[in-house]
């Protein structure tokens, strides 16, 4: 087996779980008993006016041909409009996934540098009393439950540094004349900063954890011994021969979570009233927005294959024993 | 015999091991050994008497929970006398050692020819092109080809992992190898042809080496003198030759007699019986309850560590009358 091949199986294989995921989005929403339009409520939603809609949508079409028009759609970017707004679920998608994006971002960012730096100096400073409350903090952190820490933020953290409690916008942004893009980013900065350190707190402990015992076992194996026989210092070995073995595990790990952390920031984003794509999904279950919830799920499952794809290509990148 | 100076001397060498829960483990106890330039020197005994314990003392590179004493003299200096300060500019240099299960020694995600070269330029031997040259001359001298040094570890066959193993150890070029069972997990030929160059390589270069095994029918192929161990103890040391036909420890004579199992499992000594445990103390001598010719002073009183003859020592209560005969 070539090591280029694995690229291009990788690759492939991302394609065909794209559509496996596309299909069983497909056929999940259609196994739902009723239909889009079974649990439409509003004032004029009479008998005929339903059936009316099912045509519209072509819902009176069989389910084969259904998947066909779904397919050939989506093939052109189209996932249709939706319910309530009658605008394109795409444009509707965009907007609270960019938000939510940017927020999860930042929180990653300093989930994965605090997290590895801490289990790194965690591991090879073991048995010592940086590492014990490294480790105690790291357990506070990942046991502590999202929304709990979220709401612990918003009372006795966020007037004492001055930011905002919620939203994504200042009551006042904008009153006094024409914001330009510096306003316009320290505003949603400022609103970004506290569900992200949320988030970022929460990852931070579970990665700390990781890095700590994968260091710990590679700084175990036998070549960390030769390491030293040859005359390396001991940060050396840590560096050179201990972090990046050690970051084969964590890597997967990582880009596994970032995956679901997409559509898993709901608790924080309903906390910090943060209008991400949680949020957005919240909301559109409320009012049966079919059509909004099929795309945002298709979106959601989207990225978990993306994150597994980015996570083979470095797994690839990092260790040359991998072929298949 | 040569009557050059000894290039490594332990005296008195002892280690031991904390273990969990305040009791300790003496895993060598009083090795005293001399090793002279260009000689190639055997340490046998079973699984546990304290092999690689010994050679990881001279090496300096115990664990952190293992207390050593003595002294190791390497060519006239006391390498252990202050500790990591004292070893650490020799180590490599002058006294190098193939691990064992050296399959593992090299770190799976960098090239062979990154790991050999490190060395040199930790040591300042050669850096750059000139490092990675000498890679390739190390590598063809143990007879793999210098292409190869590209490669990842996982690239290479077991028996060229042990060669590449090798060729690490004569990095930074040092005067003492010492080399720790280079040939256990490996198949007979290739055995057979590790061992070979083992041999070809101290005698071209005046390497002196220690060859760590359990196996004293290989010792007897490969080395000029041996030293049987028992139980973290020296109990006989000698020209192989001389242990060969003459052996005055009956652990030696059993594992000559103990010939390696037909079915190929060659790990198993047909010496019936364990070795004691190291974590209390031994009274008597630690091999009575094995022996076949234990006799009234053995369960009670340590051995005397005689010079049975010139270059000859053991540790036995059978030699014990040439004591009487002559007044030491
Ligand atoms: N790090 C350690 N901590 C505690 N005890 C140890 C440690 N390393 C070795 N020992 C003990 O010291 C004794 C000697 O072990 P050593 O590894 O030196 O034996 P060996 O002769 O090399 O055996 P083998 O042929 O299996 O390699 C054994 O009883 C072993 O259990
Ligand atoms: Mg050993």
């Amino acid at each position: 087996m070539q090591r280029s091949d694995y690229i291009l199986k990788r690759t492939l294989f991302a394609l065909l779980t794209v559509f496996v995921a596309i299909t069983l989005n497909f056929v999940l929403f259609r196994a739902l008993p009723g239909d889009a339009v079974t649990g439409l409520k509003c004032h004029n939603c009479t008998i005929q006016f339903k059936n009316a809609l099912r045509k519209d949508l072509g819902l009176d079409k069989s389910k084969w041909q259904q998947y066909v028009i779904y397919l050939k759609d989506l093939a052109h970017g189209d996932m249709g409009t939706t319910f309530i707004s009658h605008r394109p679920v795409r444009g509707e998608l965009w907007d609270p996934i960019k938000k939510t994006v940017a927020m999860i971002g930042l929180g990653t960012v300093f989930s994965i540098v605090f997290g590895i730096f801490t289990g790194v100096i965690s591991a090879w400073r073991r048995g010592t009393v940086l590492d014990k409350v490294s480790v105690w903090t790291g357990l506070a952190f990942y046991s502590v439950p999202t929304q709990w820490l979220g709401l612990m933020i918003v009372y006795f953290v966020a007037d004492r540094i001055g930011l905002p409690h919620g939203g994504i916008q200042s009551p006042d942004y904008g009153i006094l004349g024409n914001p330009g893009t510096l306003d316009f980013l320290k505003d949603r900065i400022e609103h970004m900063i506290l569900p992200a350190l949320t988030l970022g707190l929460v990852l931070y402990g579970d990665y700390t954890l990781i890095v700590r015992s994968a260091m710990l076992e590679t700084l175990g194996e036998d070549y960390v011994l030769t390491a030293r026989a040859k005359g390396m210092s001991n940060w050396a070995i840590v560096w050179k021969h201990g972090f990046r073995n050690a970051m084969l595990p964590v890597v997967t790990l990582i880009a596994l979570s970032l995956g679901f952390i997409l559509g898993g920031a709901i608790t924080i984003e309903y906390v910090f009233d943060y209008p991400g794509i949680g949020l957005a999904i919240v909301d559109a279950i409320d009012k049966r927005d079919y059509a909004f919830l099929q795309g945002a799920f298709l979106a959601l499952t989207l990225s978990v294959i993306l994150f597994n794809f980015i996570a083979d290509l470095l797994y690839f990148k990092l260790d040359p024993r991998v072929t298949t | 015999m040569s009557t050059r100076q000894p290039i490594l001397r332990a005296e008195d060498l002892h280690v031991w091991f904390d273990l969990p829960g305040d009791s300790e483990l003496h895993a060598v106890q009083g090795v005293s050994f001399e090793l002279r330039p260009g000689e190639r020197m055997g340490l046998v005994g079973e699984s546990g008497c304290g092999k690689t314990t010994t050679i990881l003392a001279l090496m300096g590179l115990l664990p952190a929970s293992a207390s050593v004493a003595g002294r190791v003299h390497l060519e006239g200096e006391d390498i252990l006398a202050k500790g990591e300060e004292s070893v650490s500019p020799h180590r490599w240099k002058d006294i190098a050692m193939v691990f064992q299960g050296a399959m593992n020694a090299f770190n799976p995600v960098k090239t062979i020819g990154s790991q050999i070269a490190e060395p040199m330029e930790l040591h300042g031997t050669a850096t750059g092109r000139a490092a990675r040259a000498q890679v390739r001359e190390l590598l063809e001298l143990v007879g793999i080809s210098g292409e190869r040094a590209e490669r990842y570890p996982h690239e290479f066959s077991g028996g060229m992992r042990q060669r590449a193993a090798i060729a690490l150890a004569l990095a930074c070029e040092p005067h003492v190898l010492l080399a720790d069972e280079p040939t256990t997990a490996l198949d007979v030929m290739v055995q057979a042809q590790i061992l070979e160059l083992l041999v070809r390589l101290t005698r071209d270069l005046g390497l002196a080496m220690i060859l760590v095994t359990h196996d004293l029918p290989v010792v007897a192929q490969v080395c000029d003198r041996a030293a049987v161990m028992y139980a973290g103890e020296i109990v006989e040391m000698g020209q192989m030759t001389t242990i060969y036909h003459d052996p005055r420890h009956p652990y030696t004579r059993m594992l000559f007699a103990a010939t390696p199992d037909l079915l190929g499992d060659e790990d198993v000594l047909s010496i019936p019986g364990a070795p004691p445990r190291l974590d209390h103390e031994i009274v008597g001598c630690p091999f009575t309850p094995r022996c076949d010719s234990a006799f009234a002073p053995c369960p009670t009183a340590h051995p005397r560590r005689l010079e049975v003859a010139p270059g000859h020592e053991a540790l036995c209560h059978l030699n014990d009358h040439l004591v009487a005969e002559r007044p030491a």
